[in-house]
């Protein structure tokens, strides 16, 4: 099954999942919101699909081009 | 209370019916009086920077205090406030060690398990950057705001809140620059013109205003530039060089661009430091010569003018009330909230300073 990664644009903390492992997602759906610099920001999905692993947690530190999700692609 | 909602990137505001929470303990309820339309606001907008929607835009207010948390005592109702998006925590490492423009604590917003401050019908509404000022009222931590005099006036405050200590505080902490220095600032937009004052007040011999439009280079010879370049001649960084006679101690990037970033870098002299106030686009690249480095040259950010703005807000307003801060040029012109699609529209032409939105009192 190919899959696709979620990397962070930026860095920052994690500050709420929207979207749990098995949810299916499509192109442009928000899996989580990431606080960096008081802007909320959130982690949009490039690809249809269903969420394999979310690697992160609330609360988490998260770098720049950290990956953040597995997604399977349709 | 109405409100400019944001709901689609690229789309324009739509004046709305919102429901604002009650001020929890350490919240305050602010009426804001005058807001201003900032250029950042317009990356959100068009989505250069991503942000959670619906939100409501604007971060650059002043205002009179309505109602406060039960634990709040540094303000009261009736007093005058100017707001600002470095909501410090008083706590953690950054805080602690004075660089409270940093701080990232959680704990100035409400966590997400919490009524949201601001919804529609039920639906959460993203308070933006914990301030949302394009809107009637603000609930906001007590650390997101600071007391000012009230013979200040509100429309030149809310600058303040922003643009200005962003500008002039990049200046004077940030860069630190020193008198008989010699400065050139890209981009003479809102932050830029408040980057030319703030060097002309730290005592810079040379202030030097690069930008396209020529209405923006008067207006920077106005608030303290002492020479102007056109930066469409295409040769900005040798005009800067061949005027310095080997370039800048201290250059400030006020744009947010890839290019002007790279040029701040290539004015300065040996030994300068370029300052980054602009907001690049998220996943843009910046270049530099290695060599340069060995020139002993430097770059680096500045976030809100590495302000502690409890201190600096105050400081500015006596600036402005004894003539060192030129606020009244920034403002080319007031409007109604109903009008802030036309005022952003206006700021993407380049060719205004900055809309002020006055509030019905």
């Amino acid at each position: 099954m190919a899959t696709e990664r979620i990397k962070s644009e930026i860095t920052g903390t994690v500050w709420k999942i929207l979207m749990a492992e098995g949810d299916a997602i499509d192109v442009a759906a928000e899996i989580m919101i990431l606080e960096s610099m008081k802007m909320e920001i959130p982690v949009e999905s490039p690809v249809a699909g269903r969420i394999q692993t979310i690697l992160v947690a609330p609360g988490d530190a998260v770098d720049e081009d950290q990956d953040l999700a597995i997604i399977e692609l349709d | 209370m109405k409100a400019a909602v944001l709901r689609e990137q690229n789309t324009p505001m739509e004046i709305e019916e919102v429901q604002i929470s009650k001020p929890g303990p350490r919240e305050v309820l602010v009426r804001p009086i005058a807001a201003g339309v900032c250029h950042s606001d317009l990356h959100f907008l068009d989505g250069s920077y991503p942000y959670m929607l619906p939100t409501i835009l604007g971060h650059e207010s002043a205002g009179i205090v309505e109602e406060v948390g039960k634990d709040v005592t540094y303000v009261k109702k009736g007093d005058h406030v100017i707001t600002c998006l470095s909501a410090f925590c008083g706590h953690c490492n950054k805080c602690l060690t004075g660089h409270l423009s940093l701080c990232q604590s959680p704990e100035v917003s409400r966590p997400p398990e919490v009524e949201s401050r601001l919804s529609i019908g039920g639906e959460t509404v993203h308070q933006f950057l914990n301030l949302s000022s394009f809107a009637e009222l603000m609930l906001i931590h007590e650390h997101a705001l600071v007391k000012v005099r009230e013979d200040m006036p509100m429309d030149r405050a809310a600058l303040i809140g922003c643009s200005t200590t962003t500008g002039v505080g990049a200046v004077f902490h940030t860069a630190g620059v020193e008198p008989g220095s010699i400065v050139a600032v890209i981009g003479c937009g809102g932050v830029g013109l408040a980057a030319i004052n703030g060097a002309a007040i730290a005592g810079a011999s040379m202030v030097i205003a690069v930008d396209m439009v020529d209405s923006k280079l008067e207006l920077a010879k106005a608030v303290g530039a002492t020479h102007t370049i056109n930066a469409r001649s295409g040769n900005a960084v040798g005009e800067v060089l061949e005027l310095t006679k080997g370039g800048c101690d201290y250059t400030f990037e006020a744009i947010g661009l890839k290019a002007t970033a790279e040029q701040a870098f290539q004015m300065l002299c040996s030994g300068g430091t370029a300052t980054i106030i602009g907001m690049i686009p998220v996943g843009t690249m910046v270049e530099l010569h290695g060599v340069d480095f060995l020139m002993e040259k430097k770059i680096q950010g500045s976030n809100m003018g590495s302000n502690r703005f409890r201190i600096d807000m105050p400081r500015f307003v006596d600036f402005y009330l004894n003539g060192k801060l030129h606020l009244d040029q920034m403002i080319s012109k007031h409007i109604k909230l109903a009008d802030v699609n036309t005022a952003l529209h206006a700021l993407k032409s380049g060719e205004e300073a900055r809309h002020v939105i006055m509030f019905d009192q």
